[in-house]
């Protein structure tokens, strides 16, 4: 049984300060969305109103056709992942995995045999008696996963389950959670601060700001097309120029920057191109060069990326992030241009 | 230079533990184990032979009536504590922290004064024209005063304010350690409320509610002054019982047969409450 997720409008106060400005998210049969963002983004608060710690102050939240808004937390049916595993510590790794299945009616027999399956499932067969304490961090993740899919919920939430583990272990853990998730068919929602997390693990992400969600699409579309400035720079875009159209040629257009420097930019690469606008770029999406049509600059700091030379440029009252090739390095202090990258670059409306 | 040298070797390392234990050991040898000692040695054998201030004792049905009082009001006692102690608790550690300080604060005042103070308040809240039988004759809910004092509910009464606050304390503690997303956890998987706390909360508090019962029902076993102000002759507890033989007939012997019955009643009572802990929740003690 796989179904959807659904907010619409939902709204959420801590006090008198808005924390979630109408939220409206759809996560589809399961799929597993990622919510991501610095903290107090509210993609946490989002999390706690589907689990039901919190109430909305307004918009419905949906699972199927069941309407959640105003149900207790132990009647919604969804499997919980938490950052602090919140294992029992007074219970066996066993009895934490089927504790679910007891409040749910199961007899002795019926939760120790689907309890050992479970635990079978995530590799800790033979940790059945062993209390929490005398687990690793990576063991008691794995009770807690096992702890919230054995009681088969239609929907499983993640709160950020990975920061408390250590690199290594933390990629093994989410290709685990990935697995798991889609041998179910489980829909999802997993809340994240790690973007390679969050983009690696996910059919879609969410990315949040201030109570809102600034763009929702999949890792690649994110990461090669985002959709505003705050998204952009999320992915990577160090550099966004504000620029402004002087003249339309055909296709190509040409811009000009805040201190006067004109780009040659052409719609057929780019896109259409709006009368003011922002040139998104990766540093790898604007080249330095001696000399050439593009933004003069002078120079700064050189580092060392192996694959290019990367430069701190400094233009009239702006800075730039720019790659240049191996073969030429240029030194401090030298004039060089920078001129973008179409396949490495993105148009974004201008601000308001 | 010297005394480094004399704190690297390894004999003084070795030793230097025990030796800085030795004073407090010498003390509580002296002050603890030696007078409590021939205290249980005089008990066990008199004139009349082997254990025979026991077989005195536990031949009187008087004493037999004391004993078994003194449990029945500890334990009356350490149960209504442990329940009024939890809600309040309960209550204190989910507040926000402002108000907490002030709760807290509020629960640990009557500690500011004395038992005796305290357990004299009782005396004019109950007595014949105490402030409770004037309440009640002005409302006309009674035509006579009610005798309220010298009764076990007057000692209990008294007792369970005294200790209240102690339970209070360490079980605020208790509750406010158990983390916010265990409980959370347990609803999201399907407890409802009284499960979450049958389940989760209590086992979890097993550990500050053991410390919390052995603190009120040892006090209340072990008082003085609140059945003697509260309870009189009639109500009489082993504390007073045990004053009386020493102080009033300078029955030494039979005074400290009592003392030692009490000391063994009470370890029985806390190795009996550990078990029961440490099935509701193995972690605990």
């Amino acid at each position: 049984m796989t179904v959807s997720l659904t907010l619409e409008n939902v709204s959420a106060h801590y006090g008198s300060t808005q924390v979630l400005k109408d939220l409206t998210l759809a996560v589809a049969a399961g799929e597993l969305v990622s919510l991501l963002g610095a903290s107090g983004c509210g993609k946490t608060t989002t999390l706690r109103l589907v689990a039901g710690f919190l109430q909305p102050s307004s918009g419905t939240i949906r699972l199927g056709d069941r309407d959640l808004t105003r149900l207790p937390a132990h009647q919604r049916d969804i499997g919980l992942v938490f950052q602090n595993y919140a294992l029992f510590p007074h219970l066996s790794v066993r009895d934490n995995v089927s504790f679910g299945l007891k409040q749910r009616g199961a007899d002795a027999a019926e939760r120790k045999k689907r309890a050992d399956r479970m635990l079978e499932r995530v590799g800790l067969s033979s940790f059945a008696d062993r209390m929490p304490a005398a687990l690793s961090g990576g063991q008691k993740q794995r009770v807690a996963l096992a702890r919230a899919l054995v009681i088969e919920p239609p929907l499983l939430m993640f709160d950020e389950p990975l920061s408390n583990l250590d690199a290594k272990l933390r990629v093994d853990m989410r290709v685990e959670i990935r697995r798991l998730q889609r041998a179910n068919g489980t829909t999802s929602l997993y809340v994240t601060h790690d973007q390679e997390e969050a983009f690696s693990i996910s059919d879609r992400v969410a990315i949040m700001n201030a109570g809102r969600i600034m763009q929702l699409d999949t890792p690649e579309v994110l990461y090669q097309r985002p959709a505003n400035s705050f998204v952009a720079r999320f992915v990577g875009f160090e550099n966004l120029i504000d620029m402004t159209v002087v003249e339309r040629l055909g296709e190509t257009v040409t811009a000009r920057t805040k201190d006067g420097a004109l780009l040659q930019l052409s719609q057929e690469r780019l896109g259409a191109i709006p009368d003011r606008f922002i040139l998104a770029a990766r540093p790898d999406g604007l080249a330095v060069a001696r000399d050439g049509n593009g933004i003069p600059v002078t120079l700064g700091i050189r580092t060392y990326l192996g694959r290019a030379y990367q430069y701190q440029c400094a233009a009239e009252g702006q800075s730039y992030l720019g790659n240049g090739s191996l073969s030429e390095p240029l030194d401090t202090g030298d004039r060089a241009v920078l001129s973008p990258v179409p396949e490495q670059c993105c148009i974004l409306p201008a601000d308001v | 230079m010297l005394a480094d040298r004399w704190l690297r070797n390894k004999m003084v390392k070795r030793l230097s533990p025990w030796i800085l234990a030795g004073p407090a050991t010498f003390l509580v040898l002296i002050f603890l184990i030696f007078p409590v000692g021939s205290t249980l040695f005089a008990t066990l054998t008199d004139a009349k032979g082997w254990l025979a201030p026991y077989m005195a004792f536990f031949n009187s049905s008087l004493r037999r009536t004391v004993l078994m009082r003194t449990i029945e009001i500890s334990l009356i006692t350490t149960v209504i504590s442990v329940v009024l102690g939890f809600i309040a608790a309960y209550v204190v550690a989910h507040v926000p922290g402002r108000l907490k300080s002030i709760m807290i604060i509020a629960a640990v005042f009557p500690l500011l004064t004395g038992v005796v103070v305290r357990s004299f308040a009782w005396l004019i809240l109950l007595g014949k024209n105490g402030i409770l039988n004037s309440a009640l004759l002005s409302l006309g809910l009674i035509a006579e005063p009610f005798s309220m004092l010298y009764t076990k509910g007057a000692v209990i009464a008294a007792m369970v304010y005294l200790f209240v606050p102690l339970m209070i304390l360490t079980l605020a503690g208790v509750l406010e350690g158990i983390p916010k997303d265990v409980v959370e956890a347990a609803s999201s998987l399907g407890a409802k409320p009284f499960a979450v706390f049958r389940q989760v909360i209590l086992p979890l508090a097993m550990p500050g509610l053991i410390i919390g019962a052995v603190l009120v029902f040892t006090g209340s076993f072990t008082s003085y002054a609140t059945p003697q102000l509260l309870g009189g002759e009639r109500q009489m507890m082993m504390g007073t019982f045990l004053y009386q033989r020493a102080m009033v007939t300078f029955d030494w012997t039979g005074a400290s047969t009592v003392a030692a019955i009490m000391v063994v009643v009470t370890i029985a009572i806390v190795v009996l409450m550990t078990r029961l802990a440490r099935r509701m929740n193995p972690m605990a003690a």
